[in-house]
């Protein structure tokens, strides 16, 4: 099978409707915008240079994102403090829902919480589970492409989902509770 | 009722079975038991909120203009590869 030649203009019409994908998967990262965009810049410019490298008919998607992440890892990412995961194994799996149970139980309080708030939430969680939850939950990749964009076997990507939307969804429970969108329910932790 | 094995099963699938990612045969029975079990039903609805809320919301951001313009350029200028 042959393919055309790379250039210029099929990368930018493969590549240039992805970049407020990867600019939301850079802005997680980063927690910062300067840094997003200069890593999203960076990103770019290197799949250019990589272009041969990349094989028409394969996910564009997980190739750019693989690229962007393995950039932020090796260039950006600032040893600092990391969020201490939430220690689910002595909590109840599904703890949230069972606290909304009586007053809310289809989850109708979610989209009464502010967009920043929920950003916010996301980059508190601690980095391992916020690229899984941003790269299934926002950006729609499955299982097995993610797997191949963290580097990880698909069994530790469903745990890591589990665990990060349980935390997410604890974190947002409390900031709901504690601006009245919900009563706490006594018990409920 | 809740709490029998055939809700366990579906809680125990449900974040895959929200992804879409069991065979054809599984989502069939958990839809099933879905459509029959008021409690799980919930739960369902529940992650679905969530779900929904995650994305519409962390969706909302996108690529500044002036970013979009500053890596067209650094296009240009950069050799075919």
């Amino acid at each position: 099978m042959t393919s055309a030649p790379p250039d210029r203009e099929s990368f930018e019409a493969e590549v240039l409707p992805q970049l407020d994908s990867l600019y939301r998967l850079a802005l997680r990262l980063t927690t910062d915008p300067t840094r997003a965009e200069d890593l999203v810049q960076d990103t770019v410019l290197k799949a250019f240079r990589s272009w041969q490298r990349f094989q028409p008919g394969t996910n564009i998607r997980s190739w750019l994102f693989t690229i962007l992440r393995n950039t932020f890892i090796n260039e950006y990412r600032r040893r600092q403090r990391e969020p201490i995961p939430m220690d689910l194994e002595t909590i109840e799996p599904y703890a949230t829902f069972r606290g909304t149970d009586e007053e809310d139980p289809e989850g109708t309080f979610f989209s009464q919480i502010v967009d920043g708030k929920v950003l916010e939430a996301i980059d508190a969680l601690p980095e391992d589970f916020r690229e899984v939850l941003v790269l299934s939950d926002v950006e729609n990749l499955s299982y097995a492409e993610i797997a191949g964009v963290l580097g990880l076997p698909v069994g530790t990507v469903k745990s890591r989902l589990f665990r990060a939307r349980r935390q997410l969804q604890r974190a947002l429970y409390d900031h709901a509770v504690e601006m009245g969108y919900l009563r706490k329910v006594p018990g409920a932790r | 009722m809740a709490g029998g094995p055939d809700c366990q099963q579906a809680l125990a699938l449900l974040q895959d079975y929200l992804k879409q990612e069991l065979t054809p045969e599984l989502m069939a029975r958990i839809t099933t038991h879905l459509r029959r079990c008021r409690h799980c039903f919930t739960h369902l609805k529940f992650e679905e909120s969530f779900l929904t809320m995650l994305e519409t919301k962390a969706k909302g951001q996108c690529c500044p203009e002036r970013l979009r313009l500053r890596i067209l350029a650094a296009l240009r200028g950069t050799p075919e590869p």
